[in-house]
């Protein structure tokens, strides 16, 4: 049977304004957790939110014998506006890890990231995973990283010592190339060789668009980390609908949330 | 704690509510199939069903509205690939149903029926999210009675006619799902119900309306269960809102034989064994030997002081 867990709050700070990283001490088998998958969380005793919330999971680490597990999220429902009011001590009741992960092709020898805002979240944990690979093995990793301005590229340096090269794109251009990260991406696009490059985005919903129009004059595999409402992130409710590229709904929770990007309708 | 359903014999009084647990294979890595009263799975049409785009769910206070549309399977491919997983477990397995047309309701009957390991037959003349069958046929009593008479005819196994909440007077329709030939009778499907985002001035559901379930409506489902059960002299199952066993507890005093647990299955994967492990220890705490002592114990005084 798998379990449905209590995890203490051991911290949470606010990384920028609205934008919360959320630190949980989390079961062992967390470790196990793939890029990608996400938790459903709700707070230990409370009714209000009523329905856990879905959150990708940012990182997985050991401090001594303790297993923590951090999300990061932006507070924008009444869900996510309480996980923020959430305090050290606090309770939250997690069901997971869910759902499907990244899938890195053995061939591929390039891992491109594409993030845009809070799309960071699972994009830095499989960063962190292509990092952790013994060195003889490991990938190239390009990552694009946008956001609407400078201080909301939240830990770039710490990007920065994942990847092979970090690129970064802000609307008002107070850092890096001025206008959205996928226009960068554009740019650079050329030079990545279909064969053996491996693309990975996650961020809102204008950006997986746009994406998806440049893919179609594209050969590169490219998978994409989707959000929608859900109510029990386990397959049943059926409330997280997306529509593929047959007119047929897949369940974001089960089916994905990492799809191949030329397997939904935009 | 066995209670009876029209002849079906349930090791327990708690369900799970159809809709809210999909074929059963869903849930069951998160609890034993087997320990639970009986499975009531998604509601099966005669061919598959695509459902509503979305958005389809909205959390409201103590509740959510979904409009799902009766996204499913279709019932053929449900007995073929979803039923087989479930007869590996000794639990009940109830089918729901929901056909367009009368004849439809009585195909699906006469399938349900033809296929080994179905239960009993739960039908859904009550949902309020799609445009044809469902609702149409819940809000009119000539239709129940011949909806309940159709698939009467179709089956012999127990038939469970499940009511909407959403018309004037409850009690006509259960009498004329009782006259039907009904072996039992569960409500309350969803309520109708509406939110907005006032940002946008968009319904935050694409079909606009949806249906409400959760804690939110129980005290609704709980007085609807009670006024059906003083109409009718047939097993009614609760439904509503029933997120602990305190929940459960009112509508087993109200009269109800059995009920079903939905929107809770939402919020902890195990409600319904929680549910039921709740409803064992009140009666090993209260010297309540039979489940069945208990059902429609409602104080008939009632609270009035005088």
């Amino acid at each position: 049977m798998k379990s449905i867990d209590c995890a203490a709050v051991v911290s949470i700070r606010e990384v920028v304004e609205g934008h919360y990283l959320l630190t949980l001490h989390v079961p062992r088998r967390y470790l196990r957790a793939l890029p990608g998958q996400f938790v459903m969380l709700r707070i230990h005793e409370r009714s209000v939110p009523f329905l856990g919330r879905p959150f990708s999971i940012h990182r997985v680490y050991t401090r001594g014998k303790h297993t923590l597990m951090e999300i990061l999220f932006r507070a924008a429902g009444a869900g996510t506006v309480a996980c923020a009011q959430l305090k050290k001590g606090d309770t939250v009741v997690l069901t997971g890890p869910l759902g499907s992960g990244f899938h890195v092709p053995g061939r591929c020898t390039d891992m491109v990231l594409v993030a845009g805002g809070m799309g960071v979240a699972p994009l830095m944990f499989l960063a962190e995973h292509g990092a952790m690979r013994p060195r003889k093995r490991r990938r190239v990793i390009h990552c694009y990283f946008g956001a609407r301005t400078a201080s909301h590229l939240y830990r770039l340096a710490r990007l920065k010592t994942l990847c092979t090269e970090v690129k970064v794109a802000t609307d008002d251009g107070s850092l890096g190339y001025r206008g959205t990260v996928t226009d960068l991406f554009l740019m650079d696009l050329p030079q990545f060789n279909p064969n053996r490059t491996a693309l990975f985005v996650c961020g809102p919903d204008m950006m997986f668009r746009s994406m998806a129009l440049i893919m179609r004059g594209s050969n590169l595999s490219c998978q994409v980390s989707i959000e929608e409402r859900m109510a029990c992130g386990i397959g049943a409710c059926l409330g997280c609908a997306v529509e593929d590229e047959h007119g047929i709904y897949k369940r974001v929770c089960k089916d994905g949330p990492v799809f191949d990007i030329t397997e939904l309708h935009w | 704690m066995k209670v009876d359903i029209g002849g079906l014999v349930l090791k327990n009084p708690v369900m799970t509510a159809s809709g809210t647990f999909g074929y059963g294979e869903e849930y069951s890595s998160y609890v034993d199939l087997a320990r639970l009263g009986a499975v009531v799975v998604k509601g099966l049409s005669l061919k598959p069903r695509r459902g509503n785009p979305p958005p389809r769910i909205m959390e409201t206070p103590s509740g959510m509205l979904n409009a799902v549309g009766l996204e499913n399977v279709g019932i053929h491919s449900f007995i073929e690939t979803k039923l087989p997983f479930l007869r590996n477990y000794d639990v009940a397995v109830i089918v729901n149903i929901l056909g367009e047309t009368i004849g439809e309701y009585a195909a699906l009957a006469s399938i349900a029926d033809a296929a080994a390991g179905i239960h009993a037959i739960e039908v859904n003349i009550s949902c309020p999210n799609v445009a044809k069958g469902g609702i149409i046929f819940g809000a009119d009593p000539d239709q129940v009675l011949n909806v309940t008479r159709a698939v009467r005819k179709a089956t012999r196994l127990p038939v469970i006619m499940k009511l909407s909440p959403n018309v004037t007077d409850i009690t006509v329709i259960a009498r004329a799902a009782e006259e039907g030939g009904a072996d039992a009778i569960s409500l309350i499907n969803t309520l109708r119900g509406m939110s907005i985002d006032i940002h946008t001035r968009t319904p935050h559901l694409c079909t606009v309306t949806g249906g409400l379930s959760g804690p939110a409506v129980k005290p609704v489902a709980l007085r609807m269960v009670w006024e059906v059960v003083n109409a009718v002299s047939i097993p009614v199952i609760g439904i509503g809102g029933i997120m602990e066993a305190s929940d459960a507890l009112e509508f087993l005093i109200a009269g109800a034989t059995a009920v079903q647990v939905g929107t809770a299955h939402y919020r902890n994967p195990r409600a319904a064994l929680d549910v039921c492990e709740g409803i064992e220890r009140y009666c090993v705490k209260n010297g309540i030997p039979d489940i069945r002592d208990l059902i429609g114990t409602l104080a008939a005084g009632g609270a009035c002081r005088v």
